[in-house]
């Protein structure tokens, strides 16, 4: 019986999921995170970008639709209003700014890098601007974000349905008043 | 802590052992070991070996940070274990991985296969087809600084096994192989720029790189990797593989 | 010294790295300024179509809006989705997959850019809901005129 006297050794190969775990935990520093938190803020707003496309679709195929879904940002839902909802989406909002402030700041440093090379010695001076920067802007703006938070919801009303009339469709024959 | 060359540490070292015929995933194993701040890492873990439990693998040959086989993840980051020295850790616990990446043959021991494949496929050699002058193929001592810090590069794998989009996707070249490409693009003599920048103009090659500096922290011999890959990015961009005048003349005709 | 010059190499990465850092630069000054408008400079909660119609409605500035918008729409569509492309593509090695990812992509790209470019260019403000928005409102508290730009819209008094 023939035998293979020479084999390759039986490696150890971490699939996919234990070697991006295993990256978590390499030191890499402030250069590291920055690129963790440039991509994890990226998809972040490239799913904001998604469903904020299709509200705003709504503005010209279904008027009413669009007041019914960005009245949701103002806590209101069917015209009833839910505290809970208005705070939610306004720590979302926040949440939203955070990731654009930092995606773009953090961006104009990789741009900044690339166009010219020899900055690359000053790479973790730049970091801590980048960090400087985003304190300096979110601070403020979480401030002016979640003060209104304090009033009562400026909610509007919806106007009712007209009775008679293809209320959803903007441009269709309007009714008589 | 001031520790000084001769003062004598305990250390609890934590090492990450994997044997292919008994073990079907890694493990820790930890020992305790007293050594001196002019020890090395490298001291450490071959005192483990010699003194606690034989069957500990490791690869190394010459122990002086130039032949670049001893490179491993010690406490969290790549670096050559014979350069490291005791003195100079933070806490008492060393822990000891092989690099990410890489399969993991034994203990700390990894296949480099993978990582000599993608040196290889960038054409890590003069190319001249040139008739040879009767004497040398003279260089001026600028055209020699432009590709100086890249002659450097031991090819430990230090910096490919600290890149996140290496840890991701095993089929990008990696920055090792990168910066021995820069070593010949950038060198005048060479005549094999164009087909090295076109091996490298790939969603596998220097595009994958994220700028995460990484392999510039990680390079044991000090290159700044990042910055040779973005020399490699913009030659592509404008098809420039010259001297930079003035800095080669500062720096080596006064 | 004679500089040593190889011919650019172009190619498909290539440009699309070049891509994201012009956009990317672009896109600080108008993804930046579309969020101080809409959330410093006003307030969420008093967007709705009536601020919209304002804004593009505008016969003196809606011009301005709408290019700003379109170029914003189309630049961050682009941008964004080679991003998760980039990303994805780090992570899913094997080529069948990668076209697989591209065609989602690059299609849920296209219609994104479609609809989007459909509603800025082919917005015109419903006067009829416009009018019953204000009925609805008159009197409140709950209607405030947007702070940028002036609204044109006549209130009725």
């Amino acid at each position: 019986m023939a035998q293979t006297l020479i084999t390759r050794p039986r490696a150890y190969r971490p699939g996919l999921w234990t070697r991006l775990r295993a990256g978590l935990s390499y030191g890499g520093g402030v250069g590291q995170w920055s690129w963790l938190f440039h991509r994890v803020t990226g998809i972040g707003i490239a799913i904001f970008l998604l469903i904020h496309i299709v509200d705003t679709f709504f503005v010209v195929a279904y008027p009413r639709l669009y007041d019914h879904t960005v009245s949701i940002y103002g806590g209101v839902f069917n015209g009833e209003y839910y505290w809970p909802l208005r705070w939610g989406f306004r720590v979302g909002e926040l949440g939203l700014i955070a990731c654009v402030v930092f995606h773009a700041i953090n961006g104009v440093r990789i741009i900044a890098f690339d166009f010219n090379p020899k900055a690359s010695a000053h790479a973790p001076m730049a970091f801590n601007l980048v960090m400087a920067a985003f304190l300096l802007i979110m601070v403020p703006v979480t401030v002016w974000v979640l003060l209104p938070l304090a009033e009562p919801s400026k909610h509007w009303k919806m106007p009712e349905a007209r009775p008679e009339g293809p209320a959803l469709v903007a441009g269709a024959e309007p009714a008589p008043r | 802590m001031a520790a000084t060359d001769t003062q004598k540490r305990k250390l609890t070292v934590k090492v990450h052992r994997y044997d292919p015929e008994r073990d079907q995933a890694p493990h820790w194993e930890t020992y305790q070991v007293e050594a001196e701040g002019h020890d090395r890492v490298l001291d450490v873990i071959q005192n483990i070996k010699w003194y606690q439990d034989e069957s500990l693998t490791l690869r190394r040959s010459c122990a002086h940070g130039v032949c670049g086989s001893d490179a491993m993840r010690i406490n969290g980051v790549n670096a050559l274990a014979c350069k490291i020295l005791i003195k100079n850790l933070r806490s008492d616990t060393l822990t000891v991985e092989p690099i990410l990446g890489l399969p993991v043959i034994k203990d700390l021991v990894v296949d480099m296969k993978p990582f000599f494949d993608h040196y290889k496929s960038v054409m890590p050699y003069l190319v001249n087809d040139e008739p040879a002058p009767t004497t040398e193929r003279l260089q001026s001592p600028e055209e020699r600084a432009r590709f100086d810090d890249t002659t450097k590069c031991i090819l430990c794998a230090c910096c490919t096994t600290s890149c996140p989009p290496f840890w991701g996707d095993r089929k990008y070249v990696g920055p090792a192989a990168i910066v021995n490409a820069h070593r010949f693009i950038f060198d005048s003599r060479d005549r094999a720029a164009a087909e090295r920048l076109e091996i490298l103009n790939d969603a596998e090659g220097v595009w994958r790189c994220r700028t995460v500096f990484n392999c510039t922290n990680a390079c044991p011999r000090d290159i700044p990797v990042t910055q040779a890959i973005q020399e490699v990015k913009r030659a592509m961009l404008t098809g420039d593989v010259g001297v930079e005048e003035e800095e080669g003349a500062v720096a080596l005709t006064a | 010294m004679a500089s040593r010059r190889v011919k650019p190499t172009g190619g498909y990465e290539l440009w699309w790295w070049y891509f994201m850092r012009v956009s990317g630069l672009l896109l600080v000054f108008l993804a930046l300024g579309h969020l101080f408008i809409t959330h410093i400079l006003n307030n969420v909660e008093v967007i709705n179509y009536h601020f919209v119609s304002s804004r593009w409605a505008n016969p003196q500035t809606g011009v301005i809006w709408r290019l700003w918008d379109l170029t914003m729409i189309n630049l961050a569509v682009l941008h964004g989705f080679n991003g998760v492309r980039e990303v994805l593509y780090e992570y899913i090695a094997s080529n069948r997959a990668r076209i697989m990812v591209s065609t989602i992509i690059w299609s849920s790209a296209v219609g994104l850019i479609a609809i989007g470019s459909y509603a800025i260019l082919l917005f015109h403000s419903d006067k009829d809901y416009i009018r019953d928005f204000e009925d609805a409102n008159r009197g409140g508290t709950a209607i405030h005129a947007p702070v940028l730009p002036p609204t044109t819209i006549a209130r009725q008094p």
